[in-house]
């Protein structure tokens, strides 16, 4: 028995890829089905296939609900680059403790429950929050800022920022240091070399960042839920309602598959778009 | 230039660390009512977290199923990262993605998905899951695999393959030379993987939201379902208490990898990034 024998390797990935099967695939599979019933409470679950459940989610409150949680996260994306690149540039050049240092400052959020964090920002946020009370110790009107789009882009923006900063600084990481030095050399500024030399460099990890952050924040429970509430109500909430509240299992299935298709046609998309680059600079 | 780079790398940090810091300086909060300043720190509410009979009903739940998903995704997980990286598969990098493709659903729906299935399994075959831990434990196990198997696959990849090839040549069977060498080589990843699925696991809540009912209502989901209502110190101290253990257990590991790591400083800012964030080389 040899473990490079092809018929060994396939019998231990077996484990692994039936609870894929099983667990994801079947699952999601199930979800087309149920989306293809009339839509309406779960009990009859019967009738279809048609597209009822799918076309009822171009009328009202689907549409603007779609849009307020895609701006959102493009919203999301934009804040934690402008905050990852930074952080990453002074990570990928630090090395020993400190680099360390700054990478569990950077992944310890990682390691609490998202509602944790959630509930931080409530605690900052809420008018008898912390910035509220320091407002009113300063004699100054209290402002509340839980249950706004503010409060849930600022948690949401935490949330991914880790991964963005992660993946820029494994970028950064890659780039041969004797680059910078030839532009320099060849008498490049240092903001010169900084946006023709280092920037697009580390567009593949952009790339790998923003997809994993749009993703993520589109596909967001637990931060939008607590700190929006009913004012900023995102796409995930509306199929949490549906099960929960009006038992319309097949318009649910069918807002979830219709997420499930835009969430990996953004992460084929940037995997193309990653391909073809690195094709591009091995071409060159 | 230099300073507006340093300035936003502070306000990203901010941004970071604010949120857990609010958390834990709440839950040594005198009242209820949040202080600024804070007129004096308290314990009782950690105290009065045992008159809490959900958080703690949450805590033991989550410690199980977290338990149980990293048990099954090791067993699972490291066979898979052996195939992946000492088998010669054809299709290689198909099989890791399909490996890794949880980590990109959508929580939410994974668990409408789960709930479906098992609402028609208990229809067709008459198995009633609902209200036991085997709905959760199987979504968790899905989400904590993709983990394993990157960290030990990482592992076993930067691990030198000719120490395999000296022990078989001096007459090692392969079950040995897989248990007393190939296993110990990784045995970083194995410990980073492990930790990665109980943090993983213990913290998940969008995708065991719609599973958890009763008994089996976790700890995210129970502090969610607490904070949601009303204000109460008490769910800052037992999220303080979790994350004291989390960032214990990675300090931990962090320190029973360290030897592997150093080894080769080149890779050590990768090896630390999460799971499903770097294209699959």
């Amino acid at each position: 028995m040899e473990w490079s024998g092809r018929r060994v390797a396939g019998l231990l990935l077996l484990p692994a890829l039936l609870v894929v099967a099983v667990v994801a695939a079947a699952p999601i599979g199930l979800l087309f089905r149920v989306a293809l019933y009339p839509p309406g409470p779960v009990a009859p679950l019967a009738g279809g296939p048609e597209l009822d459940s799918l076309a009822g989610l171009l009328s009202a409150p689907y549409p603007s609900v779609a849009l307020r949680t895609l701006r959102l996260s493009v919203l999301t994306t934009v804040l934690a680059t402008v905050l990852g690149f930074p952080v990453a540039l002074v990570l990928s050049r630090s090395r020993g403790l400190s680099r360390r240092i700054q990478t569990l400052l950077i992944v310890s959020p990682l390691l609490m429950s998202v509602v944790v964090r959630a509930y931080g920002w409530m605690l900052i946020l809420g008018r008898q929050g912390f910035v509220g009370e320091t407002l009113a110790a300063l004699s100054l009107p209290r402002v509340g800022l839980l249950h706004t789009e503010i409060a849930v882009l600022l948690a949401l923006t935490e949330s991914f920022l880790p991964f963005m900063i992660l993946a820029l600084t494994a970028s950064l990481d890659r780039i041969n240091p004797d680059l910078l030095a030839a532009a320099r050399g060849l008498g490049a500024s240092a903001a010169r070399t900084f946006l023709a030399v280092v920037v697009p460099l580390s567009l593949p990890g952009f790339v790998a960042g923003a997809s994993f952050v749009l993703v993520g924040s589109l596909s967001a429970y637990a931060v939008p839920a607590l700190l929006g509430g009913s004012s900023a109500r995102t796409f995930v909430m509306e199929i949490y309602e549906l099960v929960t509240i009006s038992f319309d299992w097949p318009t649910a299935a069918a807002a979830s598959l219709v997420l499930l298709l835009f969430a990996s046609a953004l992460l084929g998309g940037a995997a193309l778009l990653s391909r073809r680059r690195s094709a591009r600079t091995f071409g060159a | 230039m230099r300073f507006a780079l340093r300035a936003t790398a502070a306000i990203a940090y901010g941004v970071l660390l604010l949120a857990p810091l609010a958390v834990i300086v709440y839950s040594v909060s005198p009242g209820a009512a949040l202080e600024v300043p804070p007129s004096g720190v308290s314990f009782r509410w950690y105290v009065g977290l045992a008159d809490q009979p959900r958080l703690i009903s949450g805590l033991f739940t989550s410690l199980t199923l977290g338990m149980i998903a990293t048990g099954t995704a090791l067993v699972t997980g490291i066979p898979a990262a052996l195939a992946l990286t000492r088998g010669s598969l054809p299709g290689r990098e198909v099989f890791l993605a399909i490996l890794l493709s949880p980590l990109s659903l959508p929580g939410l729906v994974l668990g409408l998905g789960v709930l479906t299935s098992a609402a028609v399994l208990a229809n067709v075959t008459g198995i009633q899951t609902a209200g036991t831990l085997l709905p959760l434990a199987a979504a968790h196990l899905l989400i904590t695999i993709p983990w394993v198997v990157r960290s030990v696959a990482a592992s076993l990849e930067s691990a030198d393959p000719a120490l395999e090839d000296q022990a078989r040549s001096l007459g090692a069977g392969p079950f040995a030379t897989l248990f007393l060498v190939t296993l110990p080589s990784a045995r970083a990843g194995i410990v980073a993987g492990a930790v990665s699925a109980f943090v993983i696991s213990f913290g998940n809540f969008a995708l065991s939201l719609l599973l958890a009912s009763g008994r089996t209502v976790t700890l995210p989901v129970a502090i969610y379902e607490t904070v949601d209502r009303y204000q109460d110190p008490t769910v800052a101290a037992v999220s303080t208490l979790t994350m004291v253990a989390a960032v214990g257990a990675a300090l931990l590991t962090d320190r029973i990898s360290r030897p592997l790591r150093t080894r080769d400083s080149s890779t050590s800012g990768r090896r630390e990034s999460p799971a499903g964030l770097e294209p699959a080389r």
